[in-house]
């Protein structure tokens, strides 16, 4: 109830009253929550939601009486009558509303991600430190900072018009990308918080879908993201260890999930496409092979041109190559990266050499580079891969 | 375009070790950027300060302490939300270094 609820309640009161802030409305809804604690021990109310507003929206309304702000509250003008009279469930588009107005487009994608965790998904701010790989600290820092603009701009307030809620909706894709993308970058010990993540970025995709909000793009994000869940069971050996494409036992991919994928991804054509209809198409044909030697390298190597210019991009570009058989141009595209300082101390690149030089059979070269990201790694998992991968080879 | 201003005198006294570090603390970042990054690279802070007429070594800006000393290329909706993504740099954050963000103006200049 406090995490599907938090986020709507605070809304509602900045809504509510132009005279509360959003340290005081948050202030508020909490102690509305520590009220019900102790009321609903006595006697559970009908309607617990309705309970709970009714309960803010007089703590507001003393709140604002001590602030001898009354007068001006009924001055000002009407806020949404028919929201003071809530009775009954809060529309689920106000999670919505939500969600677009943390795409406000002057914030950083990392603030929206932050503030849309906050507010939408109602994570507390050590989860949302957890989840992101940030510290407790740095998280309150940037939603301090946040806040800030918060309350000038009155971001969480003001409902985007119609237009704008469309032209926010790459945001808001991006924003569910990012959610999903933290989720699925592995670290040791969070697996099971982060495919929360996931699910948070897939559940939020589909609100969009059924609210008829979405276009062709949200369908192929939402078909990206299934077709990567698809394969979260496999991406982890029995001791939790991060295992290659290669090696992961296929039979572990969930099929209705890649059948759910491949309906949306059907539903995402249409004359424009997207980053994430080209990302969509990889992953479907990475989860439709039947085997890493049967994947379709060279369509895959072709799609990811339509992802360039990207280093990142640039990278999986070339290990689609080297395994489509054009050997010589990915060895080249890696040299060329290797060449920008930036690429060159990425643990992905130097182990995507190893990786490579291994395949051809020099081992010593091999071991140059797989020694070379031992500094460059980010977690334990991916260390203890590396050092997996160092053991494998003949010296 | 994030142009990266720093002094350039104290880079010049940069190990390699120095270095390294610093471009991985940068990559890391722009890692997190996702696809707001397009590209970048760190500048050696020797160079050659050509005018009508002379060609002289490093010119008037090794002196100052926000020497241009690098370049990274992101995608923003706006100078706002490219300036709040500058702003999380932690290097930034720290004070050890500025940036000047500004918009690139598309043209039919022949780029490679």
């Amino acid at each position: 109830m406090y995490k599907q609820h938090f986020g709507k309640m605070v809304a509602f009161l900045l809504r509510f009253s132009k005279d509360i802030d959003l340290d005081t409305a948050e202030d508020l809804v909490q102690d509305a929550f520590a009220a019900a604690i102790s009321h609903w021990e006595k006697q559970w109310p009908d309607n617990p939601a309705a309970w709970i507003y009714s309960v803010c929206k007089n703590k507001a309304l003393n709140k604002l009486r001590d602030d001898k702000k009354m007068l001006r509250l009924h001055q000002a003008p009407e806020p949404e009558a028919d929201a003071i009279s809530y009775a009954g469930d809060f529309p689920d588009d106000e999670q919505l509303r939500l969600l677009f107005a943390c795409a406000h487009p002057d914030l950083a994608p990392k603030v929206q991600v932050v503030i849309t965790l906050k507010y939408v998904v109602n994570l507390k701010v050590a989860a949302i430190a957890g989840s992101l790989g940030m510290t407790i600290d740095g998280v309150d820092k940037l939603l301090l900072r946040a806040r800030q603009r918060i309350k000038e701009e009155k971001i969480l307030l003001v409902t985007p018009a119609p237009e704008a809620m469309q032209q926010r909706l790459p945001i808001v894709h991006k924003i569910i990308y990012l959610i999903f993308n933290e989720g699925h970058t592995s670290a040791e010990g969070k697996v099971l918080l982060r495919e929360d993540l996931c699910e948070e970025a897939l559940i939020l995709t589909k609100a969009i879908l059924d609210s008829q909000m979405g276009n062709i793009d949200t369908c192929a994000l939402y078909a990206l993201m299934l077709f990567n869940a698809a394969r979260f069971k496999a991406r982890f050996d029995e001791n939790g260890e991060l295992l290659d494409l290669e090696q992961q036992d296929r039979a572990l991919w969930n099929p209705d999930l890649i059948r759910l994928g491949t309906h949306y991804f059907n539903l995402a054509k249409g004359p424009e496409l997207s980053s994430y209809h080209f990302e969509a198409y990889i992953a479907y044909l990475h989860s439709t092979a039947a085997s890493f030697a049967d994947t379709n390298w060279q369509l895959i190597a072709q799609l990811y041109t339509h992802l360039l210019p990207n280093p990142f991009a640039e990278l999986n570009y070339a290990i689609a190559l080297y395994y489509a058989g054009e050997r010589n141009s990915a060895f080249e595209k890696l040299f060329a990266l290797q060449r920008s300082a930036f690429m060159n101390s990425y643990y992905l690149l130097n182990a995507t050499l190893g990786k490579l030089y291994m395949l051809e059979g020099d081992h010593a070269q091999a071991a140059v580079y797989y020694s070379k990201t031992l500094d460059q790694t980010r977690s334990a998992a991916e260390t203890n891969y590396i050092r997996k991968m160092l053991s494998k080879l003949n010296l | 375009m994030l142009l990266v201003r720093e002094d350039l005198k104290k880079l010049k006294e940069y190990t390699d070790a120095d270095r390294d570090l610093g471009v991985k603390e940068m990559m890391e970042w722009v890692d997190g950027l996702g696809a707001n990054f397009v590209g970048g690279e760190p500048l050696w802070p020797d160079g050659r300060y050509v005018t009508k007429d002379a060609i002289v070594s490093d010119g008037p800006f090794i002196e100052g302490k926000e020497g241009i000393s690098g370049y990274i290329m992101i995608h923003a909706e706006n100078l706002e939300q490219a300036a709040a993504i500058a702003q999380s740099c932690p290097i930034l954050q720290r004070g050890e270094l500025e940036m000047e963000v500004r918009p690139l103006m598309i043209t039919d200049f022949p780029n490679g």
